[in-house]
């Protein structure tokens, strides 16, 4: 049972860190399905927690060849753009996203769509919780719809990324959700 | 709208709604090397990403790689052109490092006078995980641009560019919107 979002932000950062739920490759690999059925409204997804350091952000930057200097250039952050510190990439929380929703589906469902706004300054230090709670389901297509509302707080409460998002699962008596994903038509 | 606020949204800028670029197919194709980079920076060690055997067991039938990696291939500056970070700082040592990079199937300019621009947000759909060896195309397009007035009275654009990304069969990967708020 994830600890619930709410609850979480009432911790010291040190008990925020230690309930972070990102799975290691071997969860991955022997993830369990969870059926349409497994679900209902209010249901909170796991907690993905980081503690991005500069480091992490120069991988990033490196990684996608993102050569913003907002990123890694401390002086220049500082004092050209007056930022706090080093900025946490919208592009890196991008990519958190579909892996957030792919993990939870896993093996068999599909991490349909995501829409989400950038707000807030992140910057090395900050503690990310990216949450996700269920705000509805539905049947189509003998395919099970879940919509969610979903985000990165920073472990003062603060909304980062709010959004939302549709995921995919198997019913228990369905077919297996077709891959590549098409969706059903109306 | 006042009198004295002219629209934004003017007949040249709804013009530029549907406007697409050309279909550009990115420079490399989806590589291990690559994914390993990429599924580390984000964090994510599923090894789908990198578990030959296992993945093969996986209704996916062979290693995936993350929808939106694709997104960042396209972006990559082609060896074919002229290095724009060490011209960019050429030009003006106190670039921002990205300014004057040019990228390849780039959308003409919404003709606006609004300059100030701010990141409205992503919307992203996922259709097929792209597999290691794929040719990546892609083609941006105007998918919306719509006014709002600001609290000062102004109004404001809200720009969406939508990018499809395809592979080498024409098979569709996924669809990313930016959209972006020109004030």
């Amino acid at each position: 049972m994830t600890t619930p979002l709410e609850d979480l932000l009432k911790m010291e950062p040190e008990e925020i860190l230690a309930r972070n739920e990102r799975p290691k490759a071997d969860d991955l690999r022997n993830k369990q399905q969870l059926y349409y059925e497994d679900v209902a409204e209010g249901m909170e997804l796991p907690k993905y927690i980081y503690n991005p350091t500069p480091t992490h952000l120069f991988r990033w930057s490196a990684a996608i060849e993102n050569f913003h200097r907002i990123h890694y250039d401390l002086d220049f952050g500082l004092n050209h753009d007056k930022n706090p510190s080093i900025l946490v990439h919208g592009s890196w929380k991008q990519s958190v996203v579909p892996q957030f929703l792919k993990d939870w589906t896993l093996p068999r469902g599909w991490p349909w769509k995501a829409q989400f706004e950038h707000r807030a300054m992140l910057v090395p230090g900050d503690i990310l919780i990216m949450w996700g709670r269920v705000t509805g389901k539905y049947e189509k297509g003998r395919m099970g719809f879940v919509e969610l509302e979903i985000g990165m707080k920073t472990q003062d409460g603060v909304e980062s990324m709010p959004g939302t998002a549709t995921v995919v699962l198997p019913l228990r008596d369905g077919p297996d959700i077709p891959y590549p994903f098409v969706p059903p038509t109306d | 709208m006042t009198q004295e606020t002219q629209s934004a949204l003017t007949p040249e800028v709804r013009a530029m709604i549907g406007v697409s670029g050309a279909v550009v197919e990115a420079w490399g194709v989806v590589d291990a090397e690559y994914l390993r980079r990429f599924t580390q920076a984000v964090m994510d060690p599923d090894p789908r990403y990198w578990d030959a055997e296992f993945a093969q067991s996986t209704q996916y039938g062979q290693i995936i790689t993350p929808p939106i990696m694709v997104s960042y291939l396209a972006s990559r500056i082609r060896p074919d052109q002229d290095d724009p970070v060490t011209r960019a700082f050429e030009e003006n040592p106190e670039s921002d490092g990205i300014g004057s990079i040019e990228r390849p199937g780039e959308l003409p300019p919404v003709p606006t006078n609004l300059v100030r621009v701010l990141n409205a947000g992503n919307e992203l759909e996922i259709y097929q995980y792209p597999s290691i060896g794929d040719r990546v195309f892609f083609q941006n397009k105007y998918s919306d641009i719509r006014e709002r007035v600001g609290r000062d009275g102004r109004p404001f654009l809200i720009i969406t560019r939508e990018t499809t990304y395809k592979n080498q069969k024409d098979e569709l990967l996924c669809i990313t919107r930016a959209s972006t708020i020109r004030r």
